[in-house]
This record gives C-alpha cells, structure tokens and sequence, in this order.
C-alpha cells in the first residue's frame, strides 16, 4: 500500500500551533477589547460638553457673558464667526448666552429687559419693532442633551431656522447667515465636525446630535488593530521557525493512517475544507504567488465590508452621496469599512491580473484545467463588473460622466443596443431607477454569481488535481503537507494582506466628492475609474462602438481561445515558469499588457 | 419494421432536454419583461426660459439644469444642445467652440465637430417666442 504517511509528530505539533493559535486569537481579542473600551471612555471625556459650568453671578461676569463674541480674525471671518455674531445679535436675547433658552437665570443676567412681561421690551406696547413673547411656549434652549430633539440633520435645523427664525421678523435672515447660525448652534452642540463650512452639499450627512460616539477620527482603534495584526503576523512567523526544527528533530517516525484519531487531532471546519494532505510541491510560493488565495482573501473582505455597509447606504439619487459621507464621517468606524472595501476592491483587480499573468506564462490554463481557466476568466469579468456598479453607486460628481459613457456605449451596440440601454438603466434618462438597478445588481444579482463562480473555482481545483502541477524533478517526491500547514500559510497571507489594506485604508480614504444633482457638472473629473482608463484612451481615438465595446470583447475572445487554438506546453513541461511549448501564448499575453498599460499610461498623461 | 434512426432512451432525452431549454428560456423572456418596467417618469422636452428681453444681444447663455447653450445672435434666438455626440458627455462652453471634457472632442461656435472622435454635429433646438415676449426652448 502506497498511502502517503504523514509524520505524526507533525501533526501533533500542528495541533499544538493551533492551540497556541487559539489562545493569541483570543488574547488579541481580549487586547481589542480593552483597547476599544479604553478609547471610547477617553472619547467620552474629552468630547465637548453641552451644559457649561455655572459660574457665579458677578457684575462683571454678567458682561462678559453680554460682550460681542471675540472673532478668530476681523479681516476675514470664518462661518463660525458669523454665526457666532447672527447669534450674539439676533438669538441671544431670547435663547440665552450658551443656547440655554429663556430661563430664570438668563432673564436675570440680561438686564434691563429681565422681565420680559412686563417691561417695554416684548410686550404688546412696545415701539413698532417689538414682539410678544407666546407665555406658553417660552424660547427654548437650542443646546444640551434631549434638546432640539425633532431635528435630525444640520439641514432640517437649517430649513426650520430660516423659515421660523427670528421670532419677531421669520425668513428675515439671508441663507449665507442661516448657515452660519446652524453651523454656531451645531458647534454649541458640539456635534459640527471640524474644518466643515456647512451649506447644502453636505448638510443632510450631518446630524444634529452626537449619537455616534467616535466619529471621523477613529484612528486609535485603526492602529491598535494594525498593531494587533502585526502580532499575530509576528507569532505565526515565529511559530514557522520553532516548528520546523521540531519537525526535522522527529521525522522518521509515522504512523499508518489506520492509526486512531485522538480528540486532540482532529481537524476543525476550516481544516475540513482542505484535502488532508497535498504534495508539498504543489504549494510553492515561487511559483504560485499565493494570488489565487490572496483573491480569495479579498473577496472575503468586500463580502464583509459590503454587507455592513449595507447597513447605511441609502440607494437614492439625492440620499447616497449623502449616506456614503454618513458612513465616512459619522459612523464609528465606518470610513475604515469603507476604505478596506475600496482597497479591497482595487487590489482584487490587480491580484486577479496577475493570476491570469501566472496562469497564462506557467501553461496552467491546459486540459485538465481548461474548465476552470474559464471559470477564472468568468470570475475576472465579474469582478471588473462588479467594481464598475460599486463606483457608481457613489453617484456624487467624480463618477457621473463614467456612468454616462459606459451607458451611452452600450446605445452604440447596432440593433439591439437602444432596449438594452434601457434594459441596464430601467428608463430613458439617467436617475433613481438607474442607481436602484446597479445596486441590486452590485449588492445582490453580481455578487451571488460571484459566489457561486467562486466556490465553483475552488471546487474544481481539487478536482482538477491540486493547486497546481509540479515540476517533473519534484513529482515523484513523497514530501507532503499536512491541511494544518496548508490553513497555517493561508493564514500567514491573509494577515499580511490585512495589515497591507488596513494602512491603505489608514493612510489613503476612498474618494468622495458632492452629490450628484440635475444642476452640478464637474467638467474638471472626466477621468474614467483606473481600470477602465484604457476604454477611455481608445475611446478618444474614434468610433465608440468599435473601440468600446468591439475592441474590449476581442480581448475576452482571446483569452477564451487561449487553451484551444494556440500551441499547448507538453505534460513534462508543466510546474516550471515560461515552458518552451507555450511561448506563442506567452508572448500574446506580453503583447495583450504591454497594449493595455500602455494606453493606461497615455490616459494618464496629461493632454498636449 | 425499420429501425428507428435515433433509440427511444435518446428521443426522451432529447425532447426532456429541449423542453427544459424552452422553459428556461420562457423563464428568461419573463425575467427580462419583468426587468423592463420603467418607474421614471419622461424627461421634460419643453423648457420655459422667461422674457425675451433678460438675453442681451450677442450673448451665450447656458442653463444649470438644461444641457443646452442659447445664442441671441442677429436679433434671433438659436439654442444648441450641449450633449456631446460621441458618448453623451456634457461639453463645455469655450471662446470659439465646445470642448468635451471626457474624449477630447472640439465642435466650432456653430456645433460642427472640428477634432476628436465626435462625427456629427450638436443638435439645434428650436427656440420659440410667444407673443408675451417669453422664450420656450423644445428639446425634441
């Protein structure tokens, strides 16, 4: 019997990595924890409070609290400062010196008009510029919690303010002032993020009260967790090293596979899905470059990343943009979300290329593996779908003119090209129904065919022999891996892969610009998304239905031909880099690159 | 009695199989009805640009929410769309001409394209005055 023996020290060991592994995963979360924990405890003290100290009532303190507000610069005043004077002139009277409201307090501070029922001030015998106070609504205070509560966004604060605002002469105030004022009353809040000059562009993502407690910066969390990704990369290196000396210390021994399985060995849910050992030359890093799992590791992260910002995107044309800044700005975390699902998205077009670029200069693409060459290819198409309805669904001004050309190309299909314009859109004009359409596409439709093209890949890699062949030095080897080494390196990439997109993430946010309306063009950002750059290159050059969509699906016919027509490295050649046999194909795929990022680098460039 | 040219079992597999195809694709003329639904209401083709007299003579106008430029010119009023003819871009309004922003197609002051991939030339509209002095552009 010529089972394949597994030493089962090795095993044992593994066993005992995996513990190990275990007890670091839950120290690491146990670290996170508290790190979190800790954060939000210093969040909390430090973040401003609404109701400020009382000081006690002197004369001198009393016009203090009376004197113009004090402006950052006189020159050039800053919205704040603006709204700080709207307020001191126009509200302060009736909503006191800190947004307190007519209380007892305020009245007795403010003077000669105290009492407002019964001196010249707001009563109904006033000079023709007085107002009467309702008595049974008295002006509210406009800070402090569990105030201005039936407000939810800077923008209903800002509709209600200048429709409402002041008392005595409502809409008299200028929409620049109106601002101002919402911006001084959000700052009172403490809830106005900082560096921000509110107007409409954004007004909507911007809450009134601070429910979320971190927001924007979140940066602390952020490197506590590269810190702890960093470690656990730390450990599993280290624990490589120890292991291998073990191994080498007690091989010799082995055990049949008959042996029993101690409770200790067995292999858990992720072991299952490994086959339980593989030829240790199938599994080389030089020749696989761990992209086929890496990809994997990516889709897992827009998986995840995807669905939780599911959570707030609101599919609309006037609410995304809006909702996209919510999750950037607001949401605890959430523009860590965002970035990862962004970078996750642009490195999977990279690592997809560059496995295709591996699996077209090794000759990998051969019978059997010709099935799941395509699925590859099905899988890369996707995926350029995928991230081409994710860029839209941002729908603010960088991405508008990319959905009006890869919209309008479609038109240029002949016979067929006008219903399915329409089919894509669901209209005539671009609007709701467009960005609803490449949602359900991008959230659902693409994303389930992905999956399902995914575990399809995985599936027929087993099937179709292992990871892949190896060299004919190495295939008569009786060097095997255990499916615990197999998890444990697969583990040691997507922790470097993580740390890699987390400080992308850090370092780099995914771009955002203002929404999207009827009225605003920016002409400046006529740029196309960077991978489709090399469309917008050829499309300079002339005929759109040739250079669009002809051009682009002669390249996919290619690569679909690639393991039928062209000349096929034999068996003995497979498992090495470049073999002689498929050199008409190597040379093809050079040319097919060189062409692409070519045009790339000419779309980049900046017009003579 | 002759023999059949194709066996039963292959005749039954075969009528199975086309019968499945034909539901599949009864299914998929279903689904492509079903996705073929317009919500949105028919963009608007008239548009109401007020009195007459607000366009100064010899003047271009350009409207934030109409891809169109209106042209008082020699006592008259012309209107030229500002949707590139390539790929839909809106163009930009320059000195001698429109420039698109996003394949580097030029048209000339009169909306003939002059360089870039571009062919045809931007559409006019037809701009019309009503006897109390207003101007309605038609964008159909």
């Amino acid at each position: 019997m010529k089972t394949p023996l597994l030493p089962s020290p090795k095993s044992s060991t593994s066993q005992a990595g995996l513990a190990r592994g275990l007890f670091f995963t839950c120290l690491t979360g146990m670290l996170l924890l508290v790190g979190w924990w800790s954060y939000s405890v210093i969040k909390a003290s430090s973040s401003p409070q609404a109701t400020s100290t009382l000081v006690p009532s002197t004369a001198a303190s009393n016009a203090a609290r009376l004197a113009k507000p004090i402006l950052t610069s006189s020159q050039n005043p800053t919205q704040l400062d603006q709204g700080a004077l709207v307020y001191w002139g126009v509200c302060m009277a009736c909503h006191g010196d800190r947004g307190e409201g007519l209380t007892n307090e305020w009245r007795a501070v403010f003077g000669e008009d105290q009492n407002c029922w019964t001196s010249k001030c707001h009563a109904p015998n006033h000079p023709p510029q007085g107002f009467v106070i309702p008595r049974d609504r008295l002006p509210p205070a406009v800070t402090g919690p569990g105030k201005l509560t039936r407000f939810n966004t800077a923008q209903e604060l800002y509709d209600y303010i200048v429709v409402t605002m002041p008392w005595w002469n409502p809409g008299s105030l200028t929409p620049e002032k109106a601002w101002a004022l919402t911006a001084y009353i959000l700052k009172l809040n403490g809830s106005l993020p900082q560096g921000i000059v509110l107007d409409a562009t954004d007004a909507s993502a911007i809450p009134v009260h601070h429910l979320v407690t971190a927001s924007q910066n979140d940066q602390t969390g952020e490197l506590v967790l590269t810190a702890l990704l960093v470690l656990v990369a730390v450990v599993m290196i280290l624990q490589t090293t120890t292991k291998r000396k073990a191994a080498v210390a007690l091989s010799g021994e082995a055990i049949s596979l008959d042996a029993p399985v101690s409770a200790r060995s067995r292999p858990n849910f992720l072991h299952h899905l490994h086959p339980p050992t593989i030829p240790a030359p199938q599994a080389r890093w030089r020749y696989t470059l761990g992209t086929g799992g890496l990809a994997v590791f990516l889709s897992l992260v827009l998986l995840v990343t995807g669905i939780l910002e599911m959570f707030y995107y609101v599919p609309q044309s006037d609410r995304a943009t809006i909702s996209i800044q919510t999750i950037a700005h607001f949401v605890p975390y959430g523009g860590l979300i965002r970035n990862l699902h962004y970078w996750g998205a642009q490195a999977l077009v990279v690592v997809l290329f560059i496995h295709l670029l591996r699996i077209a200069m090794t000759g990998a693409y051969k019978q059997p593996r010709r099935f799941n060459y395509l699925l590859g290819l099905a899988l890369l198409v996707l995926t350029l779908a995928l991230d081409f309805t994710g860029y839209i669904l941002r729908w603010d001004q960088g991405t508008s003119w990319a959905l009006v050309v890869g919209t309008n190309l479609i038109k240029t299909i002949p016979g067929i090209g006008n219903q399915l314009f329409e089919f894509v859109i669901g209209g005539e004009q671009l609007g709701s129904a467009a960005l609803i359409r490449f949602y359900s596409w991008h959230t659902f439709g693409l994303t389930l065919a992905m999956i399902i093209a995914v575990i399809w890949h995985i599936f027929r890699i087993r099937r179709d022999g292992g990871i892949a062949v190896p060299p004919p030095t190495l295939r008569q080897s009786d060097e095997r891996i255990s499916r615990f080494e197999l998890v444990r390196r697969e583990m040691l990439l997507m922790t470097i892969a993580a740390i890699a997109l987390v400080l992308l993430s850090i370092f780099w946010p995914a771009p955002i610009t203002p929404p999207l309306t009827n009225t605003t063009a920016d002409l400046s950002n006529a740029r196309a998304p960077w991978f489709f750059l090399w469309v917008q290159q050829l499309l300079k050059l002339g005929d759109p239905f040739l250079l669009g969509v002809v051009v682009p699906l002669i390249i996919l016919v290619i690569l679909i031909l690639i393991p039928y027509i062209f000349p096929k490295p034999s068996d003995s050649e497979l498992g090495r880099w470049f073999p002689k046999g498929g050199r008409v194909v190597q040379i093809l795929i050079t040319i097919l690159t060189l062409f692409l990022i070519s045009l790339t680098i000419w779309a980049i460039l900046p017009a003579p | 009695m002759n023999k059949p040219s194709i066996s039963r079992r292959d005749f039954l597999k075969l009528t199975l199989d086309s019968l499945l195809a034909f539901g599949g694709l009864l299914g998929l003329g279903g689904l492509i009805r079903f996705l073929s639904y317009k919500t949105e209401p028919p963009q608007p083709t008239e548009f109401d640009l007020g009195l007459a007299e607000n366009y100064k003579p010899d003047s271009v106008t350009t409207f934030p929410e109409i891809p169109a430029a209106l042209f008082h010119r020699d006592g008259g009023f012309t209107a030229l769309s500002l949707v590139c003819t390539h790929l839909g871009c809106t163009v930009e309004v320059q000195l001698d001409g429109f420039a698109c922003p996003c394949h580097g197609s030029l048209f000339n002051s009169s909306g003939y394209p002059v360089k870039g991939p571009a062919v045809a030339p931007l559409k006019t509209f037809r701009v019309e005055q009503t006897t109390d002095g207003k101007l309605i552009l038609h964008t159909k």
